[in-house]
């Protein structure tokens, strides 16, 4: 407020002369002034000149300045009040509003922030859960599609659909005479398939659930309705020690060929590689019941 | 001058160096301002009335101040402290604006 006050104050001293006359304002108020405790004493004017008004001791007051003891400590007391104003303001600018708050209104606030803690702890709980959820379900999902691809590739591998490759053996039929019928290589067949055979291929013919073995009117065999070739030779994957004492147990299908003047060779081989392939065919009528 | 002097000068150190308050006397600091700011409206004005006395200022000044933070004190520990700063600082106020009224009519003349 002094600061305000300095040129408001300076200007008007330099117009006072004129109107020193005056009969002085403050007078009236004066009886009023009970709340200010300064009045006990009367002057503080060193020199004994006429009452003065309140203008000039202001304007006496600010210029010159006078480093006088009641100015040191109004200074001092000021200070401790410059002080104290801009320490309370920085702080309320701080948006520390908890700063100087009062007892009640922080218990108050305390409690508003524990629910809110609570209610989003709360959320927080069933958002995790619901992640947990959806993380489960999207593994879930992704373990039956990982077993359904690999279902899929077995049963293309049963179904002829899909190359396979594996252990295994090679039969060779070589039927010089022509004496071969097709009910002998359907027991090879057979044989094969006991002893624990998982794809088989005659020449370039996969051999599957619904393979079909018929003779031909001169004298040769054919495959799902294809003529195949002699010699014939059966790429069968499985394992080879099953295999082949299969096909050479004494009666077996080796034997029974030999009697028919065929020349058989059985080879066991680390890799086979079946890949002659058979279109999916899509049933007509059978469907599947599992859904 | 000198005073006014202070009185800037003590703004810009608050401002400035923002010392610590202590967390006790916290919660009075804007009352026993506010008492102060009356005090030095009273002092002025008696400064402007010729009846100016430093002593009377000084004792006038820190009694302010005490009693002002007493009664807060006395408000929070009843239980009733928000209230009676409210009328504290009330007071205060109607204080400071009588006092700035005779101010006016010292300066203004009106």
């Amino acid at each position: 407020m002094g600061t305000e006050e300095t040129p408001g104050g300076e200007n008007r001293s330099r117009e006072l002369p004129a109107e020193v006359q005056g009969p002085p304002p403050a007078e009236p108020v004066r009886p009023a002034e009970d709340a200010a405790p300064e009045q006990d004493e009367q002057h503080q004017d060193p020199d004994g000149k006429a009452p003065r008004s309140g203008r000039q001791r202001l304007a006496e007051g600010l210029w010159p300045p006078r480093v006088t003891r009641p100015q040191l400590i109004v200074a001092l007391l000021l200070f401790v009040l410059g002080l104290g104003l801009a320490i309370q303001v920085r702080s309320n600018n701080d948006s520390s509003a908890l700063r100087g708050a009062r007892q009640e209104d922080l218990v108050r606030i305390l409690d508003e922030l524990d629910d809110r803690t609570q209610r989003l702890e709360g959320e927080k709980q069933r958002l995790e859960d619901q992640r947990t959820g959806l993380e489960n379900s999207s593994d879930q999902a992704e373990e039956a599609r990982k077993q359904t691809v690999e279902k899929e590739r077995q049963l293309g591998i049963l179904a002829g659909t899909v190359a396979a490759q594996g252990p295994g053996i090679t039969l060779t039929i070589d039927d010089k005479k022509g004496s071969v019928e097709a009910d002998m290589l359907l027991d090879a067949i057979q044989e094969l398939r006991a002893a624990g055979a998982e794809a088989i291929q005659i020449n370039d013919v996969r051999v599957v659930a619904n393979t079909y073995l018929s003779d031909t009117d001169s004298g040769g065999v054919r495959v799902d309705g294809r003529k195949v070739g002699k010699p014939y030779r059966f790429k069968v994957i499985g394992k080879p020690q099953d295999l082949e004492p299969a096909l050479n147990i004494p009666g077996g299908v080796v034997q029974t060929l030999e009697k028919e003047q065929a020349t058989v060779t059985v080879a066991r081989a680390e890799k086979i590689v079946v890949d002659a392939l058979r279109a999916a065919k899509r049933p007509d009528y059978a469907r599947s019941s599992s859904q | 001058m000198i005073a006014v002097l202070g009185l800037v000068v003590g703004v810009v150190a608050g401002l400035l160096v923002r010392p610590e308050v202590p967390a006790v006397v916290e919660p009075y600091l804007p009352i026993a301002v506010v008492a102060a700011l009356d005090a030095v409206f009273g002092g002025l004005r008696a400064m402007l009335d010729g009846i100016f006395d430093d002593k009377v200022f000084v004792v006038s000044f820190l009694s302010n101040v005490v009693v002002a933070a007493l009664i807060v004190f006395l408000g929070d520990k009843l239980g009733v402290g928000a209230q009676l700063s409210t009328g504290v600082v009330v007071v205060l106020g109607i204080r400071i604006f009588s006092n700035a009224a005779a101010i006016r009519r010292h300066i203004f003349r009106a």
